[in-house]
């Protein structure tokens, strides 16, 4: 086993862990941690874990600002740890390590990482060379909408017998329209997600299908993926650039993110 | 298409980073984690404004069991879109 530091005090009787990676080097960050705390590295054979000691306790707090912070400090963390080591698997928030009366804090994450040594040296061999990118695509619902009324020519056909129509028939057709029109925009999008999906697909290594969000004003999310691929590679953002050019479309893409949706082991 | 990298200081990808950090990653086991009254807890609440929109997230489950639940529609999606994309 390997050398660690010992802690004395109670405020250090757990280790608030950020993520996972090669032990490579011995890392010592500074005071980058949350709250400032001094972020260092628990060492098991070939592993090791990026941590900072604390009290037995999760960090909560009502106060958005605070959680936000420490939760900007986590990934802070995590980004300082993949400048040196390259590859890391990052912890999600809040994994904090308690010790008991027989094994201290950095004995139980000793052997956890021992314990879990093949799995995570199988992660980090997977995800060596590799980011996380997202891609959200939204709609605009009425704007494609409107267009289909125009294009579909049994669509453009109700609304122009509505128009000569009086009031209480019209008033029918316009609901038949609106009825028509929704199956319509359903098929769209249903096709608009597939084929975006497909072409995604094609040029990365893994895509992970998340939970559409509510978006702002018109625009309606229809996909929301996370995917992996090589870090700096083109094609993901020739392929958006493409989508994008699609009447209705925008495409939201952030990356390079350590790899926190490809981690998942279950 | 460049992506827009994840910076501290822009509300969009702060959200995104929340999806990422709250929810994701990997998880430590159950019996070494510290948790409140032998409950696993995430003991974050936050509350955002994000372009005008109020968004609470508040996180007080079990996270094997929440994770397991909020999978289950993505998961048969995941699938139905792979087989598609494999057809194609």
């Amino acid at each position: 086993m390997t050398t660690h530091q010992i802690a004395p005090a109670t405020d250090k009787a757990a280790m608030y862990i950020y993520c996972v990676a090669r032990a490579e080097s011995n890392g010592v960050f500074g005071p980058i941690g949350l709250e400032d705390k001094p972020v260092y590295t628990i060492v098991a054979g070939d592993i090791c874990a990026v941590v900072h000691d604390c009290r037995p306790e999760p960090y909560q707090s009502e106060d958005p600002e605070t959680a936000q912070n420490w939760v900007l400090a986590h990934q802070r963390v995590v980004s300082a740890a993949e400048e040196t080591f390259s590859t890391v698997l990052p912890m999600s928030f809040n994994m904090i390590v308690h010790g008991h009366a027989k094994d201290d804090a950095a004995s139980n994450l000793q052997s956890w990482l021992a314990e879990k040594h093949d799995k995570f040296t199988h992660f980090l061999d997977k995800l060596t060379g590799k980011a996380e990118y997202g891609v959200q695509i939204f709609w605009d619902r009425q704007l494609v909408a409107k267009a289909l009324v125009q294009k579909e020519p049994k669509l453009r056909e109700m609304r122009d017998e509505a128009l000569k129509k009086p009031k209480g028939l019209a008033y029918m057709l316009q609901q038949k329209l609106a009825k028509a029109t929704r199956e319509a925009v359903e098929t769209q999008a249903n096709f608009y997600v597939e084929d975006f999906y497909a072409r995604i697909r094609q040029c990365v290594n893994e895509v992970r299908v998340e939970k559409l969000k509510k978006a702002d004003g018109n625009e309606q999310m229809l996909l929301n993926l996370s995917c992996l691929m090589e870090k700096g590679d083109s094609a993901l953002g020739n392929v958006l650039e493409e989508i994008q050019e699609t009447e209705g479309i925008s495409v939201r893409f952030t990356g390079p993110w350590p790899p926190y949706s490809f981690v998942n082991v279950g | 298409m460049e992506p827009q990298l994840p910076k501290c200081n822009n509300r969009a990808t702060l959200v995104d980073l929340l999806d990422r950090v709250l929810d994701r990653g990997l998880f430590l086991r159950a019996d070494l984690v510290i948790s409140v009254a032998g409950i696993p807890l995430i003991g974050a609440t936050l509350s955002l404004a994000v372009a005008g929109t109020e968004t609470m997230l508040k996180y007080g489950v079990m996270a094997d069991w929440d994770r397991e639940i909020r999978a289950l529609p993505r998961k048969r999606l995941q699938r139905r879109l792979a087989e598609k994309a494999t057809a194609a």
